[in-house]
């Protein structure tokens, strides 16, 4: 097995120089078991040291180096260069201001992210004495896969309704909050199921399924963002014959 | 990279520091097989929309008596109309084999105690209603009951 040279097509943004972000063709040498992001490594070690992008783990845990490749939300530590043809483009995550080259603005996902509330909520806190929070395995299989969710924002990316509606909360943000909702310490649900009853929540999700697709963890948003319109509308119902009065 | 999105698409609530380049979708990204049947799924909207208005002009033309109903259903007769009602069967049948492939997972953890049966069953269960129903209509259009 031997080096094959590929044509790495790379979206570059200079936001002190470019009015709009243009394409820019890089030839690189790709070895047998180069993922993309080997390839986005060589191109600034060895040939562009301008080129900016995001990573970290290289073992698709950290969640940094989601990218658009060939026109795909992907992974580039977790997709090998050789399933590719020999032209690569490799784009800015869609759906995100670019802020340079390969590198999205995070800071409306950081927001919406913690408009969920995402951590547990308790009306009032246990004290040490009276011991540890218990979870059997049971309880931790009803929200475990919404967990595993590492922020790559693929999901972002993928989602047809993210790209038509910016208050739109979005698939991890929404997962994430029904995580903590299904989790058996937590008390917070009412709570979070206002927020998701709210406009650009869970109901402007129109089941596209596209962040499941691309989803490089098996998270399945698009079953929490389900699962939690049920439950806001059942939270919502319980409102009438509790002491809440439909709130 | 080509295609404009919304340029407020996941732009934060106050700016930041630097320029950034408004978001952008990739050429072709709605031509790629999964977003198109998934525009097609949206897109029978519009066929359901006429199926409407063509029930509401079978019960106008029931109330309109004799004459009206037997020319509507001498326009019915026609190829064009016959083509729009096969091409609404097509449409019903792909929104419920994609509905029905969706559905298990949409399903709450639990209900009360209760937890749902597994997806297959209830994959399984959508399409034995589909069928009994299917079963039951066409009978009772067929007149083989309720005469």
């Amino acid at each position: 097995m031997s080096e094959q040279k590929k044509t790495f097509v790379v979206t570059r943004f200079d936001p002190d120089q470019d009015a709009a972000p243009r394409q820019q063709s890089y030839e690189v040498p790709v070895q047998p078991d180069w993922k993309v992001l080997d390839a986005l490594n060589y191109i600034k070690d060895e040939i562009d040291p301008t080129l900016s992008h995001r990573w970290s783990c290289r073992m698709a845990v950290c969640g940094s180096c989601g990218m658009m490749v060939n026109g795909k939300p992907s992974l580039t530590c977790k997709d090998a260069c050789a399933d590719y043809g020999d032209r690569v483009e490799v784009a800015p995550l869609a759906n995100f201001p670019i802020v340079r080259d390969l590198v999205v603005e995070l800071e409306a996902f950081l927001e919406k992210l913690r408009s969920v509330k995402p951590y547990i909520l308790v009306a009032k806190e246990r004290a040490v004495e009276e011991g540890t929070y218990r979870q059997s395995p049971e309880q931790l299989e009803e929200f475990k896969q919404f967990s595993l969710c590492i922020n790559c924002m693929l999901c972002y990316a993928a989602c047809p309704v993210v790209a038509n509606e910016p208050e739109f909360l979005g698939p991890a943000a929404i997962a994430l909050g029904h995580r903590y909702n299904m989790d058996s310490r937590d008390e917070g649900q009412h709570e979070r199921n206002e927020i998701f009853r709210g406009e650009g929540t869970v109901f402007s999700c129109s089941y596209a399924n596209e962040c499941s697709e691309v989803c490089p963890k098996h998270v399945d948003p698009a079953a929490a963002i389900n699962q939690a319109k049920f439950n806001a509308v059942i939270d919502w119902l319980s409102g009438f014959v509790t002491s809440r009065g439909g709130k | 990279m080509a295609r404009p999105v919304n340029p407020h698409a996941m732009t934060p609530s106050r700016p930041g520091r630097t320029r950034t380049a408004p978001p952008q979708a990739p050429n072709g990204w709605y031509a790629q097989p999964r977003m198109l049947r998934y525009l097609l799924f949206d897109a029978t909207g519009i066929v359901y929309l006429l199926v409407g208005f063509v029930a509401l002009r079978v019960v106008w033309a029931l109330g309109s008596g004799p004459a009206a109903w037997a020319e509507l259903m001498r326009q019915l007769r026609n190829p064009l109309y016959v083509a729009f009602h096969l091409l609404a069967l097509v449409c019903v049948v792909f929104v419920a084999v994609r509905f029905f492939r969706l559905f298990p997972k949409a399903q709450p953890g639990h209900i009360g105690p209760a937890k749902p049966p597994p997806g297959p069953v209830i994959l399984a269960g959508l399409y034995a209603a589909w069928i009994g129903v299917t079963l039951v209509v066409t009978a009772i259009l067929a007149g083989w009951v309720l005469r």
